[in-house]
């Protein structure tokens, strides 16, 4: 094997449709500015104490659009504690933890997505709170002389997170 | 000047603590705030799975949110850190035309703007910055004088810092000083800078985070731990109990919301604190309200 065939073997290609998608979320082209340092794996919590769990891995294989493996049923990224220490150790402003929630988003896109968080979801857009008002609710508030919890107008929350096909003009 | 903000309770404050609320409200009239409680107010929404699910639609109901404060001309004051962590970022996000213009779009379809004039600060922060920790010492009646608390900052009120702007996230002082306003005695524990790991769907890593949290808790024997979130304090109590289940260890350290605490050395009854619900509750407080009743001889 020629020298330049064998740098061709070891070439990654890098998967820019991936990127593209990633880079459409809020913030989450960040990633770009990643130069591999490493600062963020030492007070990562999850870097700790997850096996496997590593931000400047987790960041490369971003660079490089290796996306088949974050996004995906078995997807680390919800190992992440969302703590921020990665993002205050950065000194790219790279924000590693906010790069991880855009492609949760991008999970969530493809229906993957863990069952306790989908019901806290439901339960915030069916009473517009994460804990729904009941008169067991009620009644622990009024012992301390608190008015009954008042009503979140869901239909306006409903407005707000399915935009694009109420309106049709998106 | 006027010292009149919303309140943006969030939903485990008011609907699992009442206690929580009720304390905020008793101590902040105290210190000359003005509550102004606002109509209609959702959940942040929550910045771990709400967000996670679509970044857009939770930028567009906080943005709502903080519109309705902006209707009252008011700034916000918060009593959660993961609302403080929402509203804050939301407040910072749309500052980008871009982004505000497409959210604005949005909240067009429920016929409301936002304009980014009410800024969001968390109530401790705002405590700090408008009247300060030596009036708040001053409203003081019942100092609580060596007793030692244990402080869990969390994650979401200092970091990201450069958004937060709250304290310096690597050595904070806030909370110790409001500590010391009540007359206690702060102390640290070796792992304070540890997250809770609630937000970790890891099946095992958020327990074994919370058990070396509170193995070093119970190492600088602090009688309290004190707290300024609902979340956070629900980990330390009814997480307390169960971490304490499962590793088969002895960990049994109360956990306060700091306005309750604060509540009570401005003189609240210690039966009036609603902490009769918590798994582990603050009786160490108990011995401050002997000290109220001197007429009669202790033995």
């Amino acid at each position: 094997m020629s020298e330049a065939q064998a740098k061709k073997k070891d070439v990654v290609r890098v998967d820019f449709a991936f990127r593209r998608e990633l880079a459409e979320k809020v913030e989450g082209n960040l990633s770009s500015f990643c130069y591999q340092c490493g600062a963020c794996v030492g007070d990562c919590p999850s870097a700790a104490y997850v096996d496997d769990f590593n931000p400047r891995k987790i960041m490369l294989m971003v660079l490089y659009g290796l996306g088949d493996e974050l996004i995906s049923d078995t997807s680390i990224l919800w190992s992440c504690t969302n703590c921020y220490n990665c993002a205050e150790r950065c000194p790219q402003d790279v924000k590693p933890a906010e790069v991880i929630i855009s492609m949760k988003n991008m999970l969530a896109d493809r229906g993957i997505y863990p069952e306790g968080a989908e019901k806290i979801i439901a339960t915030v857009m069916s009473c517009g709170r994460t804990v729904p008002e009941s008169s067991a609710v009620d009644k622990q508030r009024a012992k301390f002389g608190l008015p009954p919890l008042s009503r979140v107008p869901v239909e306006d929350l409903e407005k707000l997170v399915q935009p694009a096909g109420a309106g049709g003009e998106e | 000047m006027e010292n009149r903000y919303a309140f943006f309770p969030g939903c485990l404050v008011p609907a699992r603590y009442p206690a929580m609320e009720f304390a905020i409200r008793q101590t902040l009239p105290k210190l000359g705030i003005e509550i102004v409680d606002l109509e209609g107010t959702s959940c942040c929404p929550d910045p771990i799975y709400f967000k996670a699910k679509d970044k857009l639609s939770w930028l567009s109901v906080a943005a709502r949110n903080l519109c309705l404060a902006e209707e009252k001309g008011l700034d916000i004051f918060t009593n959660c850190s993961g609302c403080t962590a929402t509203l804050s970022e939301s407040y910072h996000l749309l500052q980008d035309p871009d982004l505000r213009e497409k959210i604005n779009e949005r909240l067009s379809h429920i016929g409301m703007e936002y304009k980014g004039t009410s800024k969001v600060r968390h109530i401790a922060t705002l405590i700090r910055d408008t009247v300060g920790y030596e009036a708040v010492a001053e409203t003081v009646v019942r100092p609580l004088e060596g007793l030692k608390v244990g402080i869990h900052y969390g994650c979401h009120l200092l970091k990201p810092s450069k958004i937060m702007n709250v304290d310096d996230p690597n050595d904070p002082t806030m909370l110790e000083e409001f500590v010391r306003a009540v007359g206690a005695e702060p102390v640290r524990h070796d792992k304070w800078y540890l997250c809770c790991g609630k937000a970790c769907m890891d099946e095992n890593a958020p327990d074994e985070m919370m058990r070396d949290l509170l193995t070093t808790v119970r190492n600088v024997e602090a009688e309290i731990l004190c707290l300024i979130c609902p979340t956070c304090f629900g980990q330390f109590d009814h997480g307390q109990y169960r971490i304490a289940k499962k590793f088969e260890e002895d960990f049994s350290t109360p956990p306060i919301y700091y306005f309750q605490l604060l509540a009570y050395a401005q003189g609240l009854p210690y039966e009036n604190l609603g902490v009769e619900r918590q798994r582990f509750k603050p009786e160490c407080l108990q011995r401050f309200s002997m000290l109220d009743t001197v007429e009669e001889p202790a033995s």
